[in-house]
């Protein structure tokens, strides 16, 4: 019983990161219908931030996550407006941001590559090795601390969407952008603020990442695949489905991870997307997907 | 406003269009240069007489790795450039038709050459039945299964201890002399990609063909069209995993071993979607055109800066500025303007 507990928690504090992680592609998609393979590599670009004011200046990951996150939105900003905004009348925009966000991601590999080479790191304050004892469970704090911000992190950004007026114009620009703009909505300030802002949560997982994975600039492929399992299992756009598909997801890899073996506990996420695009193709929380 | 009938019964309409087809048909054959591939195919296959005064392995070494992705782009626009799915998980046939051929030759001796064609269908086979599920989806959902697939097979390879794990397999090397070991794999590998680029051109100008692009162009309309969108689709996928299965098998035994890492790697894909999509996605020369630029580009980095994360870089750099400024690729854009050389127009 008491291994069961243990699991459960070890997955649902990892479980909190990689909610994090996706909540930026989400919000991505939600808005500008947009895939971001860069994703990952961009939360890889936060980590080195966060890994490098340690180790130089010795700030805490988690007192550098806002800065990073500021840095990264930035990024966000002139990635969008080199990249993506001509692309906005394209007839094959799907498929042309997705190929385009593919050389971000590559472009970013081999810059992150050639600055600090393929050596894997890791931040590590005093907590990313410590843990707290609950009888015969225990939780390490680097996880933990992990796991909390980040879903404190994500209902702040709910708050946001749900009460703001800015928030408003981005739910709206997600539902109908034609309507949305008829309706007054600058929708292209809009899709550069929630580019930025998806960004910006690359970035502030980034600096969480930092002390729970050990990563290098090639590490982002694995979490590609992942990602987008727990972000089209949520339903693509939902930050809601995220939460709980990263969350459900990441309590079985666990399982499957303690039960039996550590190298298919990523399998999990991977057998996940092709079933739930065998039986539910539009996600747990998602519209009916669009054939165009 | 009236509208005046045509009085000629429905056959005659049929019988003067059928004939205006063949008119059109005969000046684009009398228009094409055919004789432009072959007379390249002539000069490749004549290739290996250089080792009579000298040696130019790097020469044929360079040809042959072309040929390779030549044939294995090729194959991707099938899926890619005729039906308008774009695959990023295409390593896996190419992986899969390597150890498949490579395990025949490791355990009864039978060189990958013959068996080729056996990998590919195996490679077909694995593509109809994945087809049958990521197919169901399309645009940015069907790129991202087909990553998560790539993904899956280097898990099972990896850990799979009958094919070497992560370490591989090592595969028995021929005992012709240095100046003459490449040349079996130098025209396989030459025939495969001839024979690619041939059976590209006959799907394109055939009913499949049609079906796949009226698929890419609309899929909704092609169905109520009366095309059987979800087969074609499917016998895509295959057809495409053929081609690179085929190129995988020849592609193991010329390197003598087979590894995860040098097989499902993702770059790979990449490649070949960055080579389609730079010469012309969808036409038959835009994969040969785009395969010879990106290897000469490749080895140009890697000859005059070493550095992989450079080449990664390079690859990156030249998808993006292709895409946002040339999204038709060379092949298209140039046809587009009615610019494109005869002697490249293949299709």
């Amino acid at each position: 019983m008491a291994d069961i507990l243990q699991i459960l928690i070890l997955g649902l504090a990892l479980g909190g990161v990689i909610a994090l992680m996706g909540s930026g592609l989400s919000l991505v998609f939600g808005v500008m219908r947009i895939v971001n393979l860069a994703h990952p590599s961009l939360i890889i670009a936060g980590a080195y931030i966060a890994y490098w004011a340690f180790k130089v200046l010795g700030i805490d990951p988690i007192v550098m996550l806002p800065v990073s996150a500021a840095i990264l939105a930035a990024v966000g900003v002139l990635l969008y407006r080199l990249m993506f905004e001509k692309e906005t009348k394209s007839a094959k925009y799907s498929e042309m941001t997705v190929l385009l966000t593919f050389a971000l991601a590559m472009m970013a590999e081999g810059v992150l590559g050639g600055l600090f080479t393929n050596t894997q790191r890791v931040t590590s304050p005093d907590y990313a090795t410590d843990a707290f004892f609950i009888g015969d469970v225990f939780i390490p704090k680097g996880q933990l601390y992990a796991g909390v911000l980040s879903l404190a992190i994500i209902a702040a950004l709910t708050l946001f969407l749900k009460y703001s007026r800015l928030g408003y114009a981005i739910r709206a620009t997600t539902q109908n952008r034609e309507a949305a703009e008829l309706l007054g909505v600058n929708v292209n300030f809009i899709s550069i603020l929630a580019f930025a802002i998806g960004i910006g949560l690359a970035g502030a997982a980034g600096s969480l990442v930092s002390f729970v994975f050990s990563f290098f600039p090639a590490k982002h492929w694995e979490w590609i695949a992942m990602l987008m399992s727990v972000v089209v299992l949520g339903g693509m756009g939902s930050i809601l489905g995220t939460v709980v598909a990263a969350l459900l997801l990441s309590v079985v890899a666990a399982f499957v991870g303690t039960w039996i073996g550590a190298t298919w506990s990523t399998m999990t996420f991977f057998l996940a997307l092709f079933l739930i695009l065998l039986i539910r193709p539009q996600g747990l929380f998602g519209e009916k997907p669009e054939m165009a | 406003m009236t509208v005046t009938l045509q009085q000629s019964s429905a056959s005659s309409v049929l019988k003067a269009r059928r004939a205006h087809n063949e008119k059109l048909a005969r000046k684009a054959d009398q228009t094409r240069a055919t004789w432009f591939p072959l007379a390249l195919l002539a000069i490749l296959v004549a290739l290996p007489l250089l080792q009579f005064v000298g040696n130019y392995n790097y020469v044929l070494h360079l040809v042959l790795f072309t040929a390779s992705y030549v044939a294995m782009a090729s194959g991707w626009n099938i899926l890619g450039g005729f039906a308008g799915y774009v695959s990023l998980g295409h390593s896996v046939f190419f992986g899969v038709g390597g150890y498949f051929a490579g395990m025949l030759l490791a355990r009864y001796g039978i060189s990958t050459i013959i068996t080729a064609p056996l990998a590919g269908l195996v490679a077909a086979v694995l593509g109809y039945l994945i087809g049958l599920i990521t197919l169901k989806v399309r645009g940015p959902s069907f790129i991202i299964s087909s990553i998560a697939l790539l993904m899956i097979a280097r898990i099972l390879f990896d850990n799979w201890e009958f094919v070497g794990g992560a370490n591989g397999l090592t595969l028995p090397t021929n005992d012709l002399p240095v100046q003459w070991a490449k040349l079996p794999y130098y025209y396989a590998m030459i025939a495969i990609a001839a024979f690619t680029v041939w059976a590209t051109y006959r799907i394109k100008h055939s009913k499949f063909g049609l079906g796949l692009r009226a698929i890419s162009k609309d899929e909704i309309k092609a169905e109520s069209a009366g095309i059987d969108t979800r087969f074609y689709k499917v016998m895509a996928f295959a057809f495409s995993a053929f081609f690179v299965g085929m190129t995988g098998a020849v592609w193991g035994e010329y390197l003598t071993y087979l590894r995860p890492n040098i097989f499902l790697l993702i770059l790979v894909s990449a490649n070949l979607v960055l080579m389609s999509i730079l010469g012309g996605k969808g036409t038959i020369a835009g994969p040969v055109v785009g395969a010879i630029l990106i290897v000469a580009l490749n080895e140009f980095f890697v000859a005059t800066m070493g550095a992989s994360e450079i080449n990664i870089l390079g690859t990156g750099l030249v998808m993006a500025v292709g895409l946002i400024f040339f999204p038709l690729g060379l092949i298209g854009t140039l046809a587009k303007k009615g610019k494109l050389p005869r002697v490249l127009n293949w299709d």
